[in-house]
């Protein structure tokens, strides 16, 4: 395949400066916020040269194992979560960890070092023993690579004792498996990807902290059945009758991923490599506002290529500019402070109100509030609905089912 | 009309991304077209925007008037599944949003090792010249008016504002230096000696005549004076039109020519409205302001005394026969005569080049300057681009001629140069 005619602009000659997107992160050198979690993407050499050269910062290659761990895959393990006619919306997958054993991924991981010292080469490993989470890390240290992920939450399951759990839903198995990993791993940063699927993610990151690792990769996709076929009954995906559960990713877990950052970001101090349902830059910004240091990106690109990379960077750098920053960095954590608990938060008389002018007169605010909210839209002349204060409490739905952008509007009313 | 916010990112969203995608192939700039609009579903219509100038010079002139229905829209693959993405509305959306709130600083283009001329500050003029800069090669623009070219002379500005076209301008300025003077043979051997490339993008200009009786008649118009005068104001119209000629330019004409008060403006086409090379949205434009379209009409004689009073037309019919643009050959139905009253008639049946320079070089069998792959005309250093060598063909086409030929008159001076260094045979 003609790899200039799929990706870049073949001969155009650049017109505008490209903006300085680098900065540090556990003490790397990252050129732009911007690296490929560990997935098919990262699977293959080829690949992830061809993302080097897109602009991609880094890559973490995706999860491997020692010799003679068995990696048996089912297929097909795409599914995709399609909203009204939005395809990909959410991607499930019954995928595994890689085939390719450690010997494979230590020689990528050397292979992409001396052809680009400037990337961020990250390799993610799981293992069951103690032994072969060390060997693992030694091998991929010696091999040097930047950074080490360990996927604690493949909701396929683990390696190892109890394979149907995820490693990182017992506290204790996380703290003591991490600190094995960070004790063979030396001076390369480790982060320990968790999974949202705990009854108190503080916990898990509290014990990531106390066994010496530098991070945590938060977090990873959510346990999902994708759905039922309604004829057949076999659930999706369809593996000649019999179906499983996926893992889910994409655009639908952006809000889940979103509070877990800022869960951990809020109470515990260590930094958080930000990945699950980001697919444009703005996405980033909110990662990093709620407190990722770095965003991974991986289903928007199964989606739509590497070449997403020239608008991440080309977004970010017009928003930088546009909010007078001088980094990346100063977007970090700008979101917590306006984080509080839900008795914390200020209690004031709102209302809505509609801007006439504006409206189109499809009458969906007066139908939710008619059947979903309080019955205070009435309908008015000309389609026009009319809202009644005294009934009106301020709940906010009708704002959010008006098609018209900016015209219902919540408005604070003195007490 | 341009969209709104909301309406682009719907209309963004609507997009494939395709890979290799069919649009930017059709663009004659080649425009990364799925890059663009995947900014502007992102919210990065600034990015979205430079990506358009990265490749077209007349951005808000192109998104405003490209006749997207011949071009990028044609091969939209979204097309398969339902309706074509709407690609120019949504590249005007980006680039006025970018014009409005000012341009993006550009990056400093490498130090000039080269000095070109370029004449006629037209869409191939600016094009080039606009490449040229980009590639480090200093620019002087000759041109005897203002630059901007058939878009500021003769496009109505029904079609196209002044400000659409002033945006680019301003965008284009530090490109090039501007010298207002009309360049003759004389000047062009001097040109030759100052500078190290000349490209010669003077157009067309000259309207084609009928060669039929009464064509002196006053009220007789050939139509560039015509359109030229309505675009500076200066233009008034009888009670009663008729326009020859089939092509966009008539259209223009015959819009001009009821947006100016005539009562009745009547368009004849020796063809039929199949055959009619023609944009959607100037037909829609020259219907919705009530003209008149014969079809299957060729003027036969221009009647009056010393002012027009009609003009005596024929009935034609389709031979089976085709002419070189694939189209079947009109001939005349015997007795079919009849007259339209008018008490001027305008003249749109082609142009010609109207630039004395055009005697320096060899032309085509057309008349249009001739060139060779890399743009060279038979005069050495001096090469050719849009219009003048082209025949008349669309802005987009003329701003991708102009970068082509800057690409080759790179390649020529730095050809000369290593052919020029001591002990290089």
């Amino acid at each position: 395949m003609d790899e200039t005619k799929s990706n870049t602009t073949p001969g155009e000659l650049p017109l505008y400066p490209q903006r300085d997107l680098s900065y540090e992160f556990l003490g790397l050198r990252f050129e732009n916020p911007f690296i490929l979690a560990a997935a098919p993407s990262t699977d293959n050499l080829e690949m992830v040269r061809r993302a080097f050269r897109a602009g991609w910062a880094g890559a973490i290659l995706k999860t491997t194992s020692v010799e003679g761990t068995r990696v048996d895959l089912a297929y097909p393990m795409m599914t995709t979560f399609t909203h009204e006619g939005k395809r990909l919306f959410g991607m499930g997958n019954i995928d595994l960890i890689s085939e390719h054993h450690i010997d494979k991924v230590e020689a990528n991981v050397r292979q992409l070092k001396k052809e680009f010292p400037g990337k961020i080469v990250g390799a993610s490993i799981m293992a069951g023993k103690k032994e072969d989470w060390q060997s693992l890390v030694v091998r991929l240290t010696k091999a040097g690579v930047d950074l080490i992920e360990c996927s604690f939450s493949c909701p396929q399951g683990n390696i190892g004792e109890n394979p149907g759990k995820m490693l990182a839903q017992s506290i204790s198995a996380t703290e003591t498996t991490a600190r094995w990993v960070k004790e063979a791993a030396g001076r390369v940063p480790v982060s320990i990807k968790i999974t949202p699927h705990v009854t108190d993610i503080v916990d898990v990151a509290n014990a990531v902290k106390r066994s010496g690792a530098d991070a945590l990769t938060a977090s990873n996709s959510i346990q999902a059945l994708m759905g039922v076929d309604i004829r057949s009954f076999v659930p999706y995906p369809q593996l000649q009758g019999r179906s499983s559960y996926s893992g889910l990713t994409g655009p639908a877990i952006k809000p889940i991923t979103l509070r877990t950052i800022a869960e951990i970001a809020r109470h515990v101090e260590i930094p958080i490599l930000g990945t699950g349902g980001a697919s444009t830059w703005s996405d980033a910004v909110e990662f990093m506002a709620v407190g990722a240091g770095v965003v991974q990106y991986c289903t928007a690109v199964m989606h739509r290529g590497f070449r997403i990379i020239d608008d991440l960077t080309s977004g970010m750098a017009h928003y930088l500019d546009e909010m007078h920053f001088g980094s990346v960095t100063d977007i970090h954590r700008k979101a917590l402070p306006h984080l509080a608990d839900h008795d914390a938060l200020p209690r004031h008389t709102v209302r809505s109100t509609i801007h006439e002018p504006l409206c189109i007169g499809c009458e969906a605010c007066y139908l939710a509030c008619f059947d979903g909210a309080h019955m205070a839209i009435d309908r008015g002349p000309g389609r026009v609905p009319k809202v009644d204060w005294n009934r009106c409490v301020g709940c906010g739905l009708c704002q959010h089912v008006c098609p018209v952008d900016g015209c219902i509007e919540m408005t604070l009313h003195e007490n | 009309m341009e969209m709104t916010q909301q309406q682009a990112n719907a209309e963004a969203q609507r997009c494939l991304y395709c890979s290799d995608a069919p649009c930017r192939d059709a663009c004659p700039a080649h425009i990364d077209i799925p890059t663009y609009i995947a900014m502007i579903r992102s919210g990065n219509v600034r990015g979205a925007a430079e990506v358009v100038k990265t490749s077209n010079a007349l951005a808000n002139v192109c998104g405003k008037i490209c006749p997207e229905e011949v071009f990028c829209q044609t091969a939209c693959t979204r097309m398969k599944l339902d309706a074509p993405i709407l690609i120019r509305e949504l590249h005007y959306f980006a680039t006025r949003s970018e014009a409005r709130s000012g341009f993006s600083a550009r990056r400093t283009p490498p130090p000039a090792t080269h000095t070109a001329a370029v004449i006629g500050g037209g869409p191939a003029g600016l094009g080039c010249a606009f490449e040229l800069s980009k590639l480090g090669i200093s620019v002087t623009l000759f041109d005897a008016k203002e630059p901007g070219g058939v878009p500021r002379a003769t496009i109505p500005s029904f079609r196209l504002t002044e400000s659409e076209l002033g945006d680019d301008l301003r965008f284009l300025a530090d490109a090039y230096t501007v010298r207002r003077e009309t360049v003759t043979p004389a000047r062009l051997s001097s040109l030759r000696k100052e500078f190290d490339a000349v490209y010669v993008s003077i157009g067309l200009g000259l309207d084609r005549t009928l060669g039929l009786k009464g064509e002196h008649l006053q009220g007789v118009l050939p139509v560039l004076p015509f359109l030229e005068s309505a675009k500076r104001g200066t233009a008034a119209v009888p009670d009663r039109v008729v326009i020859v000629g089939g092509g966009n330019v008539s259209l223009d004409a015959a819009s001009t020519a009821k947006r100016l008060g005539a009562a009745s403006v009547t368009l004849i086409y020796r063809r039929g409205e199949r055959e009619m090379k023609v944009w959607k949205s100037e037909l829609e434009e020259a219907r919705r302001q009530g003209v008149e379209i014969r079809f299957m009409t060729v003027p036969v004689e221009i009647a009056g005394t010393e002012s027009v009073v009609g003009l005596l037309c024929r009935h034609t019919k389709l031979s089976a026969e085709k002419d070189a643009s694939g189209r079947p050959i009109p001939v005349d139905v015997k007795g079919s005569e009849f007259m339209i009253r008018a008490e001027c008639v305008i003249i749109a049946v082609g142009q010609v080049i109207g630039s004395d320079l055009a005697r320096e070089f060899k032309l085509t069998k057309k008349g249009y300057i001739a060139v060779n792959g890399e743009f060279q005309t038979s005069v050495r250093g001096v090469f050719a681009g849009g219009d003048a060598v082209a025949g008349e063909g669309t802005i987009v086409q003329s701003v991708a001629h102009g970068k082509l030929a800057a690409r080759a008159m790179q390649r020529f001076l730095h050809d000369t140069r290593r052919a020029s260094r001591p002990g290089h045979v």
